[in-house]
């Protein structure tokens, strides 16, 4: 089976461990709980008929007193930069996180999600700041891990990707 | 560089057992040329749960854990470093066999030639630090929180903010366009808002008026604020308005109205309406409608006080004709205080009922024992007259000597004293004055007739009232506000009634019989208003006539009636007869002699 690292990336509180959650557990808790260090979890996926397991690595939450570790983004076959809609300030990081993964594992499918879009209301991060996203190559989802709204499709989405660009090792089949 | 043991398990096993036992941790050493690892001494108690019951010693851990699959790969520099060196592999949190998870942190060295990997489970430590940044990190979220809500508030402040200076905007928008002058005023009277016209009209920016008290900021007459805090006291009535005068380079009169704020009892509207063009307009309607002393706005005024214009405007002697009581000697005094001469003086002098010898001396002085009694040198009206006017009434009562002194006056612009030989110069313009037609005082032989054209170079004929009677009301008014300034009772206006009456009076007396009149009916009246009444009972019991009516005079038989009846009226007093009659004491003798009527 092929197993391919999955990196989530995104300033703390964006959401990033209730994504894996719901992708994983399909639990969701209202309650905060920040990661320490990183948390590794596993789901297999079908892609085009061949099951890939994901090693996701639930990374803390980036902020000013805690740096992602190169360590960690090594060997990562792909990632998943997370922002909170209803904080612009996680936008910057995000694009600060995605010049570390660009430096660390070099170009590698990503893919940015928007977390929180069941309160879209009280979004900071508009559709310009978007816009300008999708001009840079990225490729922006809206999601919510409380409602599980474009979960399934943020991890195959990337899961594919990384099928499609990636050689399938011998080891994996 | 520390220095480690070359194999610290070889060389005491049991303490090596018991450091790793009391570190909870598992130590591996790295087989040469292999990916496996050989477990060192006693694993710790949690090491089953991670890995499952122990199979031998020797191990993959990349196949025990993905974590430690990718760090391995990672922690190949520091193995083929410097002895001593040492990387941690940071923590890792994975499920355990039993369905709960553990946070691991593998620390990679290299001491001698052994490479080694620590394996600790991180227990108490680990949640302390964990629960410290859990709470840094709630608390910086709830800030979030804060901060956005504040900037929510802001925003929704400044959109409101922003909303309501539109308002403003629009409504400055409309007041300006409508060219309104508004001040608004707090509780306190002072200036809380000003509009561009407003501040226009006070001639005053509004840096100097806004905050300030009204009484202080605005540029008013002490009397005009009077009127002005009466209306502010008393503004829920907002058809009262006052007028006041705004001092400053450019004077203006303006209309004040005053309303109480709808939205904020105890604050004012005060709207200022320019009226400064209006007063200008009044003003010249005012002086069309009198001219110095004189009043009347009838074309036949109009003429004659332009006719004063134009004759003031040359030195030359006028005769100023006209019935008693039409105001001669107020055409004289327009004439005096239009020319050059005004500042100099106006001399009136009463030329009937005198003899020859006292108008001489009154008229040209006399020298101290030129007759008896003359105990002084003395001079006369043509000397105390020098450089101005003097006016001389009823000049064609003059006796025949005096006629030809003065005609030799005239000519020669000199005078001789009585009893002096040598002759004055004068500067003096004479202004004559009659209620006879001299012409027919020529023919009769009782006037000069060389005076006469000496004394006729400009004319000014003076209508009677009868054939102004547009002015009466206007005549009326201006007397009933001078005789209440005068006597200090208010009585506002006249009745239609009264005014009725007073249109279709003869008036053969005048202008002088009406404020004779108006006089009686001042001290008569008790309300605000005259009543028919009030006048004097010639007037109000005369039959009413006809306004378009023309006015003939009485048969002298019939005046003199009317002069026996005013002298018996007034007791013999001649003075108030002649008052009755609207007439001069001048004219009241000189009828007396002409209807030969004894006095007593």
């Amino acid at each position: 089976m092929m197993q391919k690292k999955v990196c989530m990336l995104g300033g703390f509180a964006v959401g990033k461990t209730s994504l894996v959650r719901r992708f994983v557990s399909n639990v969701f808790s209202e309650h905060y709980h920040t990661t320490i260090g990183v948390t590794v979890e596993k789901k297999s996926v079908k892609i085009d008929d061949r099951d890939v397991t994901l090693v996701l690595w639930d990374l803390y939450g980036e902020d000013e007193f805690q740096r992602v570790r190169d360590s960690y983004l090594r060997g990562s076959s792909g990632y998943i930069l997370v922002m909170d809609g209803t904080r612009r300030a996680t936008l910057d990081t995000a694009l600060a996180l995605r010049q570390t993964a660009m430096r660390t594992v070099g170009t590698v499918p990503f893919i940015a999600i928007i977390n929180k879009a069941d309160v879209r209301s009280e979004w900071e991060i508009d559709e310009r700041a978007i816009e300008q996203l999708r001009e840079q190559g990225w490729t922006v989802l809206f999601g919510s891990a409380k409602l599980g709204q474009g979960v399934e499709e943020l991890f195959v989405t990337l899961a594919t990707q990384i099928v499609q660009t990636s050689p399938i090792p011998s080891d994996s089949l | 560089m520390k220095s480690w043991p070359g194999n610290l398990a070889l060389h005491n096993e049991s303490l090596f057992n018991a450091v790793l036992s009391t570190l909870d941790m598992a130590v591996f050493e790295r087989e040469e040329d292999s990916a496996e690892f050989r477990l060192q001494g006693l694993p710790p108690d949690w090491w089953h749960l991670w890995v499952g019951p122990a199979n031998g010693t020797v191990l993959d851990l990349g196949q025990c854990s993905p974590f430690l699959r990718d760090y391995l790969v990672g922690a190949h520099p520091i193995w083929e470093g410097q002895s001593g060196a040492t990387e941690k592999s940071g923590p890792w949190t994975e499920p355990d066999r039993q369905g709960g998870t553990m946070t691991l942190e593998a620390t990679a060295l290299l001491i001698g030639s052994k490479k080694l990997l620590l394996i600790e489970r991180l227990g108490s430590g680990f949640e302390e630090m964990g629960a410290i940044v859990q709470r840094a990190r709630e608390r910086m979220l709830a800030e979030e929180r804060t901060a956005k809500s504040y900037r929510k508030t802001e925003t929704r402040l400044i959109s409101e903010l922003e909303a309501s200076e539109r308002t403003k905007d629009d409504a400055l928008a409309l007041l300006q366009h409508l060219g309104l002058a508004a001040l608004v005023l707090d509780e306190r009277g002072h200036i809380t808002f000003a509009s561009d016209r407003g501040l226009e009209i006070l001639g005053m920016t509004a840096e100097a008026v806004i905050g300030q008290e009204w009484e202080q900021a605005l540029p008013l007459h002490k009397q005009d604020r009077v009127p002005i805090r009466e209306l502010i006291d008393t503004a829920s009535d907002p058809r009262k308005t006052c007028v006041a005068r705004i001092e400053g380079p450019r004077p203006r009169w303006v209309e004040i109205e005053v309303h109480g704020d709808p939205r904020h009892p105890g604050r004012h509207i005060v709207i200022v309406h320019d009226r400064t063009e209006l007063h200008a307009l009044r003003r010249v309607l005012n002086e069309q409608a009198s001219f110095h002393d004189l009043v009347g706005k009838s074309p036949t005024m109009l003429r004659t006080y332009q006719l004063v214009r134009d004759v003031a405007q040359v030195d030359t002697t006028v005769l100023i004709e006209g019935e008693t009581g039409t105001g001669k000697e107020l055409i004289a005094r327009a004439i005096h205080s239009c020319s050059g001469r005004k500042h100099k003086p106006f001399i009136a002098a009463n030329c009937a009922g005198l003899t020859d010898s006292i108008l001489t001396s009154q008229l040209f002085g006399h020298k101290r024992g030129a007759f008896t009694g003359a105990v002084n040198d003395q001079q006369g009206l043509f000397e105390a007259a020098e450089g101005g006017t003097l006016f001389l009434d009823e000049i064609g009562d003059i006796p025949p000597q005096v006629q030809t002194a003065l005609l030799r006056v005239l000519q020669e612009k000199e005078i001789t004293r009585l009893g002096e030989a040598k002759p004055r110069k004068v500067d003096v313009r004479v202004v004559a004055a009659t209620h006879h037609n001299l012409s027919e005082d020529v023919v009769r032989g009782s006037f000069r007739a060389d005076l006469l054209y000496r004394i006729r170079i400009a004319r000014v004929q003076l209508p009677p009232l009868r054939e102004r009677r547009e002015d009466i009301p206007l005549l009326a008014q201006s007397f009933l506000g001078q005789i209440c300034t005068a006597t200090g009772k208010t009585i506002e206006r006249l009745n239609p009634d009264t005014l009725r009456l007073l249109m279709s009076h003869a008036w053969p007396g005048n202008v002088r019989e009406l404020k004779s009149a108006i006089e009686f009916a001042v001290i008569s009246c008790k309300a605000k208003e005259v009543l028919p009444i009030d006048l004097p009972p010639e007037i109000n019991n005369a039959p009413v006539v006809p306004s378009s009516s023309v006015w003939i005079p009485l048969p002298n038989r019939d005046e003199k009636s009317r002069f026996l009846a005013a002298l018996s009226d007034a007791k013999g007093n001649r003075t108030e007869a002649a008052r009755r009659l609207g007439v001069s004491r001048a004219t009241f003798y000189r009828r007396l002699v002409e209807l030969d009527i004894d006095p007593r």
